[in-house]
C-alpha cells in the first residue's frame, strides 16, 4: 500500500509529515532539516531548483526565482498588481490567472506550487525507500491551507496537488491541523484559540474540544499578513537609508540580512543590520502596527463564537512569526494567559495534516475535525446586492438554498453570479463564478421558481446547483473561478510534468547532490580568491580556519566525480560546517558593498 | 381521506433495497448509511421533540455523536453511493444543528414547519403583514424622529443636542422589546407543555399563530433598534 502524507504548503517554508505507529513525524533530509523553503528557480537551461538551492539562486539569479508564491494562489493579476512590483520576477495575466515569468517560460501559481509539492513527494519517497518500505510511492496527501482562504485559493491549492501528481485526500485548515497535532483532546476538554501567524498569512480559529471532536466555532484572519510584511518593512527601511537604485540581487541580499536580523531579535536584545545597531525596542515599535492588525480578527472571531477572551482555556501559537516576543506578549495580554509554545511552530501544521491523512485512510475514529467555512457564500440579486445563502462560520459540509424568480415576462434564462464575502454589495465581495440557467419556458414575470442550492464539501469547496422547479430544468457547476484553471489546463499541466519527469530517481538525487556541491565549491573558492581575502582572514578568521576550509574543499572535490551520493553529501556537509563562519562574514560585507553601490562581483 | 401532508414514516435503503424507519440513519438490514431521501425534520433528525426550550448540552452531545457516525472523513474508502450519503447526512446534520441551537432560528424554523402556508410566496415578502397598526404607527413616529436627529447631526449640532434625544426615542421601543421577549418566553413554555400533552391541533395552532405574531414584531423591532445603534455608533 502506498504511503499517505500530510503537507504544509507554506508561504515561506513547506514540509511533509507522516504517521508512524500512531505518532506524527516530520520527514527530514540527511541533515535533519525538515523545512523546504518555498522557493522555485528555473535555470537558463530549464533545470528547476526547489528549496535551499533555489533560495541561494535568489542572490545570483533573482529574476528566475520565485518565492512567496502562496500570496498569488487563486488571484487574478489585477488583484496582485501593487504587490507584484516588490518581487524580482515578472507577473502578468490581466484579469485572468496570474502568470509568473521566469526566463522564457511562464507558470501559473499552482504550477509553481506543484514544483514544491513534487519536491516534498520525492523527499518522502526517498525517506520511505531508505526505511526499506516495499512500496515507497507517495501519491496521496492531505494539504493544508490558511483557514481564511477563499474558494478560489482552496481550488488553486487542490489544482497544485493534482499537477504534482497527488491525489489530494483533503484540504484542511492550518490552525485546525495544528490543534490536532497538539493532542489537546487528551489533556483538555474546553475552548481553544489557535493563533497562526506565518510567513504570509494570519489565521485565528476558536475551537471547542470534547470527546475527541475538534469543533471549530469561528475563524477569522487575513490572507495577506505575515512575516513577509515585517521583512518588507525592514528591507525598505534599509534601502531608504542607503538610497541609490540597487539590483534585484542586491535587494535580495538586503532582504536576507533583514530576515536574519528579525530572527536574532527574537533571541537577543539587539543586533546589527547593515552595520547599524537595531534594538529590540526599536524593532517592536516598527512592527507594532503589523502585529496590531492580527488582534482585530481575534476579537471578531471571539465575538462570532459568542465568547469573552477570558473564557478561552488554552491558546496555541502556530507559525514562525509567533517566535517574535512582541507577538507572544500581545496575544498573552489579549487572552489573559500565557500561550502554548511547546511544539515547533514551523512543524505543527504538517504534523496535524499527517494525523488527518491517517484518519482518512485508516478510518481511525478517535478524533474528528469539524471545520467551518470562513466566509459567507451567496449570489447577486437585483440592485447588485449580495444575498447570503450560507453564512460564515457554518460547520462544513453544509448546504443552503434560496428561491428566486424571473423579473421580465418570458424570460428564458437567469444569470447566476456566485459571491463570497461579508459585504452588502456584490462588487465589494469576491466574485467566484458566473453561470446561466437557461431553458426556462416562457412565462409571466415572477412565475418561474428558480431554486439555487449551494453545497460546501468537507474541503470547504463549493458547488452550485440551479433548478427551475416548475419545469425541472437543472444545471450544476463546480465553481471554477474565472481567473482559476480549467480542468483541461490542470490535465495538460499534469501531462507536461510527466513528460519532464525524472527518468531515474536515484540519478536525479545524485545529480542534485553534485549540483549543490558545485555551488558550494564555487562560492567557497570565490571567497578564498577574493582580492581582500588576506585582509578578511586576518581581521575575522580564527587560527587554522583557512586550512580547515582548504582541506574540506579538496575532500569534496575528490569525491564529486564518483557515483556515491552519500559520500558527496557527507563531504558537502563537512565543507558547509567549516565555511559557515566565513559565509556569514562574506554576507555581511556583500550587503554593505551592495548598498554602497559597488557591485558584488568586485568583491 | 389521507391528506398529502400525511407524514411519511418509511425510507428506502439504496444499498439493499430494504425499508427503514424515517428517523434512522443506517439501514437496519444491511447496516449501510442511508442516503438522504425521505427524512424527518431537523428535530426528528436530531432525535429531539419539537420543543422551543431545548437542553443545549444535550443537543450538542447529539450533534457530536451523529457527526461521529456519518462524517465524510469516515467514509473515505467507502463506495461512492455511501460517500454521497455521508456528505448529504453530514450536511443536513450541520444545517439542523446550526438552526436548532439558536433560539431565534429555532422558533422561526418551527413556525415554518408547523404553519407552512405562512412562508409561501417569493422571498422577502410577508414581513410587514400582520404587524398591528399601533406598532406600525409608533414605528413611523420613531423613524421620523430619527430622521430629524440625523439632520440635526448633519447640520453640525453638538453631541449633547441630539444624543439624549436619541436615547429618549429608544426608551419606549426598548421597553416594548422586553415585553415581547417575556411574552415569547411564556408562549414557548405553553407550546412545550402542549407538545408533552399531545394537545389537539386547533389549540396548538392558536399558540403558533400568537408566536408568529410576536416573532414578526420582534424582527421588526430589532431592525429598528439596530438602526438606532448604527446612528449612535457613527
Amino acid at each position: 500500500m502506498s504511503k499517505v502524507v500530510g503537507i504544509d504548503l507554506g508561504t515561506t517554508n513547506s514540509l511533509v509529515a507522516y504517521v508512524n505507529g500512531g505518532v506524527p513525524v516530520v520527514i527530514r533530509d540527511r541533515n535533519g532539516e525538515g523545512l523546504v523553503p518555498s522557493v522555485v528557480s528555473v535555470g537558463a537551461d530549464g533545470t528547476v531548483y526547489v528549496g535551499r538551492e533555489a533560495e541561494r539562486r535568489l542572490l545570483t539569479d533573482a529574476a528566475r526565482t520565485v518565492y512567496s508564491v502562496k500570496r498569488f494562489m487563486g488571484k487574478s493579476a489585477d488583484d496582485v498588481r501593487d504587490e507584484a512590483r516588490l518581487f524580482p520576477f515578472k507577473v502578468s495575466g490581466g484579469g485572468g490567472v496570474v502568470r509568473i515569468g521566469l526566463g522564457e517560460r511562464e507558470f501559473t501559481p499552482p504550477e509553481i506550487s506543484a514544483f514544491i509539492l513534487r519536491e516534498l513527494k520525492h523527499r518522502a519517497e526517498a525517506f520511505f525507500a531508505e526505511q526499506g518500505e516495499v512500496d515507497a510511492d507517495v501519491n496521496r496527501a492531505v494539504i493544508t491551507v490558511p483557514a481564511y482562504f477563499n474558494d478560489a485559493q482552496r481550488t488553486a491549492t487542490r489544482d497544485a496537488g493534482r499537477v504534482a501528481g497527488l491525489d489530494v485526500l483533503r484540504i484542511i485548515n492550518e490552525p485546525t491541523a495544528a490543534s490536532l497535532a497538539y493532542g489537546l483532546d487528551k489533556r483538555h476538554a474546553g475552548l481553544i484559540a489557535v493563533y497562526d501567524f506565518g510567513g504570509g498569512t494570519f489565521d485565528i480559529s476558536i475551537l471547542r474540544v470534547e470527546d475527541g471532536v475538534f469543533q471549530v466555532l469561528s475563524t477569522n484572519g487575513d490572507t495577506h499578513l505575515g512575516g513577509d510584511d515585517i521583512d518588507l518593512l525592514l528591507t525598505e527601511r534599509v534601502l531608504r537609508e542607503t538610497g541609490g537604485s540597487p539590483t534585484a540581487e542586491a535587494i535580495q541580499h538586503v532582504r536576507q540580512a533583514a530576515i536574519r536580523a528579525k530572527w536574532e531579535l527574537s533571541e537577543r536584545e539587539e543586533t546589527l543590520l547593515n552595520g547599524r545597531r537595531v534594538t529590540r525596542a526599536a524593532f517592536e515599535t516598527l512592527i507594532r502596527p503589523i502585529i496590531d492588525r492580527t488582534l482585530e480578527p481575534c476579537r471578531q472571531a471571539l465575538a462570532d463564537a459568542g465568547l469573552q477572551p477570558s473564557q478561552i482555556d488554552e491558546v496555541v501559537m502556530v507559525g514562525g512569526s509567533t517566535r517574535i516576543p512582541l507577538v507572544r506578549r500581545l496575544v498573552g495580554e489579549l487572552f489573559g494567559r500565557a500561550p502554548h509554545t511547546e511544539l515547533n511552530p514551523d512543524e505543527v501544521v504538517a504534523l496535524g495534516a499527517a494525523v488527518q491523512a491517517d484518519i482518512l485512510i485508516t478510518g481511525n475514529r478517535e478524533l474528528l475535525l469539524l471545520d467551518v467555512t470562513p466566509l459567507s457564500l451567496g449570489i447577486e440579486t437585483i440592485g447588485g446586492v449580495m444575498s447570503k445563502i450560507i453564512m460564515r462560520n457554518s460547520t462544513i459540509p453544509a448546504t443552503g438554498s434560496e428561491m428566486f424568480t424571473t423579473f421580465v415576462d418570458n424570460q428564458t434564462a437567469v444569470d447566476i453570479h456566485v459571491l463570497q464575502g461579508e459585504r452588502e454589495l456584490s462588487d465589494d465581495n469576491r466574485s467566484l463564478a458566473r453561470f446561466k440557467l437557461g431553458g426556462i419556458p416562457p412565462m409571466p414575470a415572477g412565475m418561474a421558481r428558480v431554486q439555487v442550492r449551494f453545497q460546501i464539501d468537507a474541503n470547504g469547496i463549493l458547488s452550485v446547483t440551479a433548478r427551475e422547479l416548475r419545469t425541472d430544468v437543472e444545471q450544476t457547476i463546480e465553481v471554477r473561478p474565472s481567473y482559476g484553471l480549467t480542468d483541461e489546463e490542470v490535465e495538460r499541466m499534469l501531462l507536461d510534468s510527466f513528460e519532464h519527469a525524472e527518468v531515474d530517481f536515484a540519478t536525479r538525487l545524485l545529480i542534485e547532490a553534485r549540483n549543490e556541491a558545485e555551488t558550494v565549491i564555487h562560492a567557497t573558492e570565490k571567497s578564498l580568491r577574493a582580492p581582500d581575502f588576506g585582509e578578511i582572514a586576518r581581521a575575522e578568521l580564527g587560527p587554522g580556519e583557512r586550512a580547515r576550509i582548504e582541506v574540506a574543499l579538496t575532500d569534496l572535490k575528490s569525491v564529486l566525480g564518483g557515483e556515491d551520493r552519500e559520500l558527496v553529501r557527507q563531504k558537502l556537509h563537512a565543507l558547509n560546517e567549516v565555511t559557515q563562519h566565513l559565509a556569514e562574514v562574506m554576507m555581511n560585507r556583500s550587503v554593505h558593498a551592495a548598498l554602497s553601490g559597488k557591485s558584488i562581483d568586485s568583491l | 381521506m389521507l391528506s398529502q401532508t400525511q407524514t411519511p414514516t418509511l425510507q428506502a435503503c439504496r444499498s439493499c433495497g430494504g425499508g427503514a424507519p424515517i428517523d434512522v440513519h443506517f439501514c437496519p438490514q444491511c447496516t449501510k448509511i442511508l442516503s438522504l431521501g425521505r427524512h424527518g425534520d431537523y428535530f426528528a433528525f436530531l432525535g429531539v421533540s419539537r420543543k422551543l426550550n431545548l437542553d443545549e448540552g444535550d443537543l450538542e452531545q447529539r450533534f457530536r455523536t451523529l457527526s461521529r457516525q456519518f462524517h465524510p472523513d469516515y467514509f473515505y474508502n467507502a463506495p461512492p453511493a455511501e460517500r454521497r450519503a455521508s456528505l448529504e447526512r453530514s450536511s443536513y446534520l450541520n444545517d439542523a444543528y446550526r438552526t436548532l441551537r439558536d433560539p431565534a432560528q429555532r422558533v422561526e424554523y418551527l413556525l415554518q414547519l408547523a404553519l407552512p402556508r405562512a412562508v409561501e410566496g417569493p422571498e422577502g415578502t410577508g414581513s410587514q403583514q400582520g404587524i398591528p397598526p399601533a406598532l406600525l404607527e409608533e414605528v413611523f413616529a420613531l423613524n421620523e424622529e430619527i430622521d430629524e436627529i440625523r439632520q440635526l447631526r448633519r447640520s453640525g449640532a453638538p453631541v449633547e443636542a441630539w444624543q439624549t434625544r436619541l436615547e429618549r426615542a429608544r426608551a419606549p421601543i426598548e421597553a416594548k422589546r422586553r415585553t415581547h421577549e417575556s411574552e415569547l418566553r411564556q408562549l414557548s413554555a405553553r407550546w412545550d407543555q402542549m407538545v408533552d400533552a399531545h394537545a389537539p391541533d386547533s389549540e396548538s395552532r392558536e399558540v403558533l399563530g400568537a408566536l408568529r405574531q410576536r416573532v414578526q414584531e420582534r424582527t421588526y423591532i430589532s431592525n429598528l433598534l439596530e438602526g438606532i445603534e448604527r446612528e449612535l455608533a457613527q
